[in-house]
């Protein structure tokens, strides 16, 4: 069993001529010649896995086709080239009667601006993935409200969309997702339209209920910070191609074009990093012979901060094994924080170096 | 430019249309009469007051207690206008031409927001129906439907179509589409995402479209009325005929009551069935005023008055059929009368429903326009009409459809026509007189419809003898131009309309007919009876009494007066005590063998 889903080659072309687009594309003509021909290129050559279990995330600015890339994983859009594989089965291969299905069954959807019927009450709305299969409704209630106590809303069963806040509204959607008990999660920017500390609680919701409910989850996002706290692993796309595919470390600390490092100027280090990320792993051997506290590779960043400032010396860091893996020192530490990796350089004041070189 | 002929095109296709899809408009027209007789004969099955009653409960239970005391007083209203059967035969029509509207309409609607090549295709048709002129469209809808109902529906719903359609593809496109994909996106299959999502969150917009749907419904009544549905809008249609301000306001109010009931109730209709609208509904306050029984004790209410009406229906008094006797030549058959709004026309076509009634046969009198009345004439489904002004007056339908009719005689005249001023012009005494004093009368003769024979005479023979060419024939209506004499008559202003004799105008007024030594407007005319081909031999008894009927003028302008009396609605009961001063008459227009003879069988 290797991966959940994979997407293999996927193209995206709208308007004239979509194959001869694509055949331009494979040979390199970027989206802007295309443009100019009247037909716009969403998603250019997207490859990726995702493994059970795993959130993984899709960020990219508005344009850059990931909103396109998402619907074509659950078949909504049908890609020009290429295929989708989910659980070994091609996607692209089925018949509008097995895509429903597969959509009703295994893989659901939560929506940006949470799209809940407001004709139908949160009990219903959470109900009607199930109502969709033929779930008789005694079932199909008892397995709603069991979804919605999961996302934290029982005793709202009876309550109208319109009566609750964006927040709970998006609770909701994500339990009208989980209700049908699909094993891929589509997530579409689904905590952009709600306010910071909303958007917090939620990740912090969503992450929670992973570590029981173990969903293959696809999430987009515009929001790096949202990427680096949710995403295992984080693709990053540009014009319609993923440009980077990697862990939030990954990106963070080896970003793979001047585009991604733009990007991830702004984001919290702090909050991403952990020690296997920082630490110096140029050993002389003997940094843990100590007694003081040491680290393991798993430590964030705010934690090894804590520890350095308790320690006269750098802070050692030890695996399961409790074998000896790396350090970090103080200076790396700050170096992180501020973006640079190179070695101090000497400077001229007679407070820093003993020798004093005369200046005019 | 090249002239296009796209008349004659239609002109042919509408002929090759009637001649090969006969079959066709004939299933329609069966189906069409029969949804407006049935819901027509439930309508006017209780007494009015308790079909009020029925109403009533309805809009209280669609919208509140006043809603529902006001209805009651609407159709209170309405029923002491003695205007109850029209109306109910409005309703009826509005009903019919709503549902097979929104049968069309709603389907294309949808079909037209799930596709833009059908919208776009949609879309000019949808404007030709709206905003061709509808007495355009009534004329191929005789021909291909006939006269009366089915007809007046067509053409009322070919009107109505258009919000129906419109407001439902808004209503469609206007649903939010990240709710669509959310259906899509759990699996939902097209036609539940159109049931499930799509139409509940449309319904408020399509209710809209029902709503216009009615209401443009009930504008084309009156319309409708020119061919013959009766009800409403023929009332309307003989107030205007007869310059009756009074009636056609009665019936106008008729009108105005079944707009704002329907209005109402769908716009509540459409709260109620709509979940977003329930819950809308749910936020407000109740107050005693808008206290509405729950639907239990509303359908229970409504049974219960269906019930007494059912009960009264068969337990009240049905005037029952008098046995048959020896003057029952009919047995029952039906004879059709069409006529036109004219005062000798009404005056014999109500004499001609009472002596036949008395003669056993069932009568019923439609009015129509002239074009309408021959054309139906032509195609059967009129009996007969008395008021044909032959040869010279109406020689052009004489000349277009004479081979489908038969000419039952003459039996009043001579008629004559003729240019007719106020006395107070001293020095107008004949046509002649009128060519040097364009400027005193504007320049303008006040004509009638262009479509009737007299003002095809006046423009091609009269203006050119006489020199009148510094006048202009102004085309118009017989009440318009009525209504211009009378105004210019009560301020004593020059006029010169064009009349015909004989005519209630001339003893309504002081008036000179102007003098025709040249004789340009032809030797008087004769008033016909025109049936359409072998009805003289469906009805042999009928036939021959049509053929020897004649009138004086003294007995036709005592009637006319008898009739002008009674007032509008009463025309058979003045018919009535005309011929009961009259007595004899009936027995000399329609005599039967052996009247009154116990032994009489039919030879």
């Amino acid at each position: 069993m290797s991966s959940r889903l994979e997407t293999d080659h996927l193209y995206k072309v709208f308007g004239r001529r979509q194959d001869e687009a694509v055949e331009r594309l494979r040979r390199g003509a970027d989206r802007e010649e295309l443009r100019a021909d009247g037909t716009t290129a969403a998603v250019i050559d997207a490859s990726f896995t995702v493994d059970p279990g795993q959130i993984f995330v899709v960020m990219g600015l508005s344009g850059s086709g990931k909103s396109t890339l998402l619907r074509m994983l659950n078949g909504l859009l049908e890609p020009t080239a290429g295929r989708v594989l989910f659980d070994g089965e091609d996607l692209t291969a089925l018949g509008d009667r097995e895509l429903r299905e597969v959509r009703a069954r295994k893989i659901s959807m939560v929506f940006q601006h949470f799209a809940l019927f407001p004709h139908r009450s949160v009990l219903e709305n959470a109900g009607y993935g199930l109502a969709v299969q033929g779930v008789p409704r005694a079932e199909r209630e008892q397995r709603a409200t069991e979804a919605l106590r999961l996302c934290g809303l029982a005793g709202w069963e009876k309550s109208w969309p319109d009566e609750l806040s964006g927040g709970m509204q998006q609770r909701v959607g994500l339990a009208r997702a989980l209700a049908t008990d699909a094993d891929l999660l589509l997530m579409d920017e689904s905590f952009s339209a709600l306010d910071p500390l909303i958007r917090r609680d939620m990740q912090d919701q969503l992450l929670t209920l992973q570590q029981t409910l173990k969903k293959t989850i696809v999430f987009i996002t515009h929001d790096l910070n949202e990427a680096m706290r949710l995403g295992d692993r984080i693709a990053v796309m540009r014009d319609g191609r993923i440009v980077q595919n990697g862990t939030a470390e990954d990106i963070l600390v080896r970003p793979a074009d001047d585009y991604v490092a733009s990007f991830i100027q702004d984001v919290d280090r702090s909050r991403v990093l952990t020690a296997s990320a920082v630490m110096d792993t140029d050993l002389r051997g003997d940094e843990a012979d100590c007694d003081c506290a040491t680290a393991n590779p798993d430590t964030p960043f705010t934690e090894l901060c804590a520890m350095s400032a308790r320690l006269t010396h750098p802070v050692a860091v030890l695996d399961a094994r409790r074998e000896l893996v790396g350090v970090v020192p103080r200076r790396r530490l700050v170096g992180f924080l501020g973006d640079e990796h190179g070695e101090p350089t000497a400077c001229g004041d007679p407070r820093d170096e003993g020798k004093v070189t005369a200046r005019a | 430019m090249p002239r296009l002929h796209l008349g004659d095109w239609v002109d042919s296709g509408v002929d090759w249309l009637v001649t090969h899809l006969s079959w066709l408009f004939d299933a329609v027209k069966g189906v069409v009469e029969g949804m407006y007789d049935g819901i027509d004969a439930v309508l006017t099955a209780p007494e009015p007051l308790l079909l009020a009653g029925i109403l009533a409960v309805l809009a209280w239970w669609l919208r509140g207690l006043v809603a529902g005391a006001l209805g009651f007083a609407g159709f209170a209203l309405i029923d002491s206008l003695d205007l109850w059967e029209e109306a109910m035969s409005t309703l009826s029509l509005v009903i019919v031409a709503t549902v097979i509207a929104l049968v069309i309409s709603v389907p294309l609607g949808i079909w037209a927001a799930r596709s833009k090549a059908v919208s776009a295709t949609l879309r000019p048709v949808l404007d030709l129906l709206q905003t061709m002129p509808s007495m355009v469209l009534l004329i191929p809808a005789i021909l291909f439907f006939g006269m009366g109902v089915p007809a007046g529906v067509i053409a009322t719903l070919i009107f109505a179509l258009a919000p129906g359609v419109r407001m439902t593809e808004l209503g469609i496109r206007q649903v939010d589409p990240e709710l669509v994909e959310a259906a899509e996106a759990f699996g939902t299959k097209p036609r539940d995402t159109l049931l499930r999502v799509q139409l509940p969150l449309a319904l408020p917009t399509i209710m809209a479209g029902v709503n216009q749907v009615i209401m443009l419904g009930l504008s084309m009544v009156v319309i409708a009325g020119m061919v013959g549905t009766g009800g409403l809008g023929g009332s309307v249609n003989e107030a205007i005929g007869r310059l009756d301000i009074g009636l056609g306001f009665e019936a106008g109010l008729g009108i105005v009551v079944l707009a704002i009931y329907l209005d109402r109730m769908t716009g509540a209709l459409g709260t109620r069935i709509s979940p977003l609208g329930r819950r809308a509904a749910a936020k407000v306050r109740p107050t005693v005023w808008s206290h509405r029984p729950r639907p239990a004790v509303a359908v229970v209410g409504v049974v219960v008055l269906a019930l007494v009406a059912g009960g009264m229906g068969v337990f009240g008094s049905n005037p029952g059929t008098a046995g048959a006797s020896a003057t029952d030549v009919g047995k029952g058959e039906e004879i059709t009368i069409g006529y036109i709004p004219w005062d000798e026309g009404i005056a014999s076509t109500y004499l001609w429903k009472e002596l036949l009634e008395q003669r056993g046969f069932e009568v019923k009198t439609t009015q129509y326009a002239a074009a309408p009345l021959y054309t139906g004439l032509a195609t059967g489904q009129i009996d007969f009409q008395t008021d044909s002004w032959l040869p010279t007056t109406h020689a052009e339908y004489w000349k277009k459809y004479g081979k489908q009719l038969d000419d039952l005689g003459k039996w009043y005249g001579p008629t004559s026509l003729e240019l007719s001023v106020p006395s107070y012009m001293k020095d107008v005494n004949t046509l002649a007189d009128l060519r040097a004093r364009s400027a005193e009368f504007g320049g303008r003769i006040t004509g009638i419809e262009p479509s009737a024979g007299m003002m095809g005479l006046l423009k091609d023979k009269v203006v050119k003898q006489y020199g009148l060419d510094g006048y202009r024939v102004v085309d118009g209506s017989t009440p318009a131009m009525l209504a211009e004499l009378k105004r210019a008559y009560a301020r004593k202003d020059p006029i010169v309309v064009t009349l015909w004799s004989p005519h209630w105008a001339y003893s309504e007024y002081d008036l000179k007919k102007l003098k025709d030594p040249e004789g340009a407007w032809g030797a008087g005319d004769g008033v016909h009876t025109l049936s359409r081909n072998g009805f003289a031999a469906d009805h042999p008894e009928v036939g021959a009494w049509l053929k020897d009927f004649s009138m004086t003028e003294r007995q036709l302008t005592g009637l006319e007066a008898q009739i002008q009396k009674s007032g509008k609605g009463r025309e058979q009961d003045a018919v009535r005590t005309w011929l009961k001063d009259n007595p004899g008459l009936l027995d000399r227009w329609a005599p039967v063998d052996g009247a009154g003879e116990k032994s009489g069988a039919a030879g």
